[in-house]
């Protein structure tokens, strides 16, 4: 896999066909935590595959196609975060090519730099957007308390993405590499193959 | 000139040591029906991808030899130019059909819009294919709400509509039910019928009689012979590369009558003599009297929505040997089996397992006293390992580690995986999936075992494996539960049948009988069994379930 | 079948504009609210936006997806009211806590900000087909390829929520239990996402062959199977638009 051009632009069928397929991931993620009531998200499992697979540009692509489908069909405010998966497509596609899914402690640190940068990305713009909550009632409650002691605002709200995302990316990470150390063989040479035709 | 010429072709795929292909020669004239026969494991989709240029371009790996489709060499040109001439159709309906096209008719102009065809002659090919394939009444249609025989047909148009010189169907029937099969087969023999070249993959062997000018075997990537049907199939050795003959065959090799002058089985009704006096001696077989648990079903109602039952006053004793429950899709055959399980709950009416009202129990409890194995394996399929996969059942229902594991490889020596213990499952081929799946719940060792189609897109080695291990469940005291479509195989393993229509039973009683009913079988829309059909054909008033009862 | 859009089928003038044109509205709807941080103006804005969708015979369906916003809404109101910096003038107390003015008025623009928002994308989803918007994305030079993309993720996710039933109910006929401790339903949540992530990577490899049979690689123009209905209005419609836009930036830098 190391073969690989991470920032080729040149997509294979394959690649096209992954992000649809990435994308309904994510909504199933999403789907099953809630069906089992489970209090985290875990809808970027398809992002991170993808860009496990297929390299941070296509992760990044289903990032950005994910939301906007979301934005779509369920709720539009979703677009405005379209970016933030966008980015942790793109960092968790550049740490997998680096070599950071090697293992589980490995795959930890990951999940907890995608929830950082992913925090990083959404504090401005829930600031721009919404003058810095997020719509979590246990982030915007410590968002509150942070706010009454007269902490800066950006302060407070980037404390507030970052206790809801940095848990929900490190079982999102943590299960996608679960899920991506599993994954057959001929998956995997799909995407790895940018091999030659070798003639006899 | 040849439309397609195919010199030594050798290749492996990436990854592998293996020749899938092995120094394959072979040409096709226009206008021909070739047929290509083999195991799952022969290289017959292999050699599907390479005539339309997906092996080497898509899959890239060790490619040698040449294949020419007219003087257009494969290797030196791109799928999109290779696919312009050369149509493939393959097994998944589901997957062929693109996702971005909310209608069949703008399905269909799919290929046409990237082509670049003009407008105008866009929509004049669609409804030509769309005549063809008589799928007309389904242009308004999403393409994802059709039956696979319906998808399967509009994948067929798909690729007619791009006009190319050669049609390739990749066992296109394998994942349908049959009446899709048969909507496909009468297509397909439209299409000969109109002089279309024809390259077709298929299990069916009576079809492939019927229509093949020429047949391809193969086994483990060779060619092992190319040549007129009756020739093949009249092969002594047929069965050692894991090919049945067709039914034809079957009764004259039993019956000793080949062609006097050719020396050649006969493969059709028409060439089967007459003069020859066939006698019977029909085996019943015996039950071996080992006792089994019981259900018993009493006046059960089930509907999804209220007012819409699916199962209707349902009445029947399960226990003892092994039973077949057939008849057509939508008759509440699965539905059924569900609420045996206790994954549904009735609306009114019980069922006893040994006596004591399921309704007590929860399905997970049930796990350990009642086995289903569902058609679909990819529905339930998670492990990296096939062991682990195998075990997850067992452990879940308290087994211990060690019992789960002695349980899991003794089932996958029985349903013949003991060596890919340690494959990933996805690695494996869908029929050998089917076959984790089945160790999956054998290994959490219920009293009672129900399959839904379990010899679906079995070759003849699956089938007669799936047949064992039915028989040794039953030597192990275990009550047997079989939902089917493949009547051969009814006849051939169950004393006792089930027709089922409509939601309620039609016919319950020895399978003999079962295939007399005339009328419940028209009306559950099944047929009988080829070689029970074949004996009636030739004049005799006798219900025969196997060839070995012909003298 | 659910084909996962919120599109409400009507005959209306504002279904039969282009989507191009929809696109651009929406686009200048938002941003001028940022761009403007007087109540009026951007309550101004909102209530075009709502009388479009009136026009458009849609407004009942807007209300359940401004819904879906209900929490981030809730949210802002209490935290900014509340909490918000700014805090100086007591509007009124409710027992002991007070509920600031500047607070208030900020969470009360958010608060239409947000709702016009959902409302002018309501105006493009609501009325608009997505293969619609699609072919007019590709005329107007997007990528067939990511024309693909986009309308094959909304018929895939519901074949594969399609399949959700059928996992569950042959996990659950292994024994395992979706019901329980949270540990319990965690552990619960790989067996049932499991089988659709394998299959769904799995099944790429088929579908890429459909694609590929079906010359999604070809080379060459392609053509289309519908001929584009040109709308007679949109040139006046996006000079007003655009018109409209930069009279608020001008007010802005002015201001």
């Amino acid at each position: 896999m190391k073969k690989k051009r991470m920032w080729s632009l040149q997509f294979s069928t394959a690649a096209f066909v992954l992000i649809p397929a990435a994308v309904g991931i994510n909504f199933l993620g999403k789907l099953f935590a809630s069906v089992l009531k489970l209090p985290l998200w875990v809808d970027a499992i398809g992002t991170v595959l993808a860009s496990m697979l297929a390299g941070p540009i296509v992760g990044a692509i289903v990032g950005v196609v994910n939301n906007v489908v979301y934005g779509f069909t369920t709720d539009p405010v979703s677009f405005v975060y379209a970016i933030t998966q966008a980015v942790i497509g793109l960092v968790a596609g550049i740490m997998a090519y680096r070599g950071w899914i090697s293992n589980v402690g490995k795959a930890i640190v990951l999940g907890v730099v995608v929830g950082f940068i992913a925090a990083i990305v959404s504090t401005p713009l829930n600031i721009m957007f919404w003058e810095g909550t997020t719509g979590n009632v246990w982030g915007d409650a410590l968002f509150a308390t942070m706010l009454a002691k007269d902490m800066p605002l950006w302060l407070a709200s980037f404390a507030d993405s970052i206790v809801v995302d940095v848990p929900d990316k490190v079982v999102t990470v943590l299960l996608s590499f679960l899920i991506f150390k599993g994954l057959p063989k001929n998956v995997k040479l799909m995407y790895d193959n940018q091999g030659e035709i070798e003639r006899l | 000139m040849s439309v397609l010429r195919v010199v030594n072709l050798k290749y492996k795929y990436p990854d592998s040591h293996r020749f899938a292909l092995n120094d394959i020669s072979f040409t096709v004239e226009k206008g021909e029906f070739l047929g290509i026969v083999g195991m799952n494991t022969s290289g017959k989709t292999t050699l599907c991808y390479a005539l339309s240029g997906l092996v080497p371009h898509f899959f890239k790996g060790a490619y040698g030899g040449d294949v020419y489709i007219g003087d257009m060499d494969v290797l030196s040109h791109e799928i999109s130019e290779i696919t312009a001439k050369v149509g493939l159709v393959f097994e998944n309906p589901f997957l062929q059909m693109t996702g971005a096209k909310f209608t069949v008719y703008d399905e269909i102009a799919f290929g046409l819009e990237n082509q670049g065809v003009p407008r105008d002659v866009m929509h004049e090919r669609i409804r030509e294919s769309m005549k063809l394939l008589d799928i007309e009444g389904l242009q308004g249609k999403n393409p994802f709400s059709l039956s696979g025989g319906q998808m399967q047909r509009v994948a067929i148009a798909s690729v007619i509509a791009m006009q190319p010189d050669v049609l390739i169907l990749d066992e296109p029937t394998s994942q349908l039910d049959p009446e899709g099969a048969e909507e496909v087969f009468r297509v397909v023999e439209k299409l000969a019928d109109e002089g279309m070249t024809i390259i077709m993959a298929e299990q069916k062997m009576e079809k492939l009689a019927a229509y093949a000018d020429r047949i391809l075997l193969l086994y483990d990537g060779k060619l092992i012979e190319d040549g007129k049907p009756e020739e093949v199939f009249s092969r002594e050795d047929l069965n050692e590369f894991g090919v049945e003959p067709p039914v034809y065959v079957k009764i004259s090799r039993a019956l000793g009558l080949r062609n006097e002058m050719s020396g050649l089985y006969p493969i059709s009704l028409e060439q089967m003599p007459t003069e020859r006096d066939i006698q019977f001696h029909p085996v019943t077989k015996t039950n071996n009297g080992n006792t089994t648990s019981e259900l018993i079903v009493r006046d059960l109602h089930f509907g999804y929505e209220k007012g819409q039952d699916v199962i209707r006053g349902l009445n029947v004793t399960l226990s003892g040997e092994p039973i077949a429950i057939i008849g057509q899709n939508g008759a509440g055959k699965t539905t059924f089996v569900k609420l045996l399980k206790a994954l549904l709950k009735p609306d009114t009416g019980e069922i006893l397992l040994n006596g004591a009202p399921l309704s007590e129990t929860t399905a997970a409890k049930l796990a350990s006293r009642i086995g289903l194995i569902f058609q679909n394996p990819n529905d339930q399929i998670f492990k990296h390992k096939v062991i682990d996969e195998v075990m997850f059942g067992p452990l879940n229902i308290g087994q211990t580690g060690e019992e789960a594991l002695a349980n899991a490889k003794e089932m996958l020596a029985l349903v013949g995986l003991a060596d890919k213990a340690d494959e990933n499952p996805y690695d494996l081929s869908l029929a050998e999936r089917k076959m984790v799946a089945v160790a999956s719940i054998l290994a959490m060792d219920t009293d009672v075992v129900i399959f839904d189609e379990p010899t679906m897109g079995q070759d003849v080695r699956g089938k007669s494996k799936v047949q064992e291990i039915i028989h040794s469940l039953h030597e192990k005291g275990k009550l047997v539960i079989c939902i089917l479509h493949d009547m051969d195989f009814v006849a051939d393993t169950f004393g006792r049948t089930i027709i089922f229509s409509n939601g309620g039973m039609l016919f319950d009683g020895p399978t003999r009988e079962a295939f007399a009913q005339e009328e419940a079988l028209r009306l559950a829309r099944v047929e009988q069994p080829n070689i029970t059909k074949l004996v009636q054909r030739l004049g005799y008033d006798r219900i025969i379930l196997r060839a070995t009862e012909l003298i | 079948m659910n084909n996962m859009t919120l599109y409400v089928s009507r005959d209306s003038p504002v279904h039969r504009v282009d989507p191009m044109t929809k696109l651009l509205f929406v686009f200048i709807s938002i941003t001028s609210t940022y761009i403007l941080s007087d109540h009026l103006a951007v309550l101004g804005i909102l209530l075009f936006t709502f009388f479009i969708l009136l026009i458009g015979k849609v407004f009942k369906s807007i209300l359940p997806v401004i819904g879906v916003s209900f929490l981030l809404i809730a949210s802002i109101i209490i935290v900014q009211g509340f909490f918000h910096p700014d805090r100086a003038t007591v509007l009124f107390e409710i027992g002991p806590i007070a509920i600031y003015k500047e607070g208030f008025l900020i969470a009360f623009l958010i608060t239409l900000r947000v709702v016009n928002m959902v409302a002018a994308f309501g105006v493009l989803i609501l009325t608009t087909k997505p293969d619609d918007l699609v072919e007019a994305l590709l005329q107007k030079g997007l990528s067939p390829k990511f024309g693909y993309v986009l309308l094959s993720v909304l018929q895939i996710i519901p074949q594969m929520v399609a399949l959700t039933g059928k996992i569950t109910d042959a996990q659950r006929a292994r024994g395992m239990e979706t019901e329980g401790g949270i540990w319990m339903r965690f552990k619960s949540f790989l067996p049932l996402l499991g089988p659709v992530v394998l299959n769904s990577l799995t099944e790429t490899r088929e579908r890429s062959i459909a694609l590929e049979i079906r010359g999604f690689n070809a080379k060459g123009n392609r053509t289309f199977l519908y001929e584009r209905k040109n709308y007679r209005y949109s040139v006046p419609f996006r000079i007003a638009l655009i018109a409209f836009f930069l009279a608020v930036i001008a007010w802005r830098v002015i201001s």
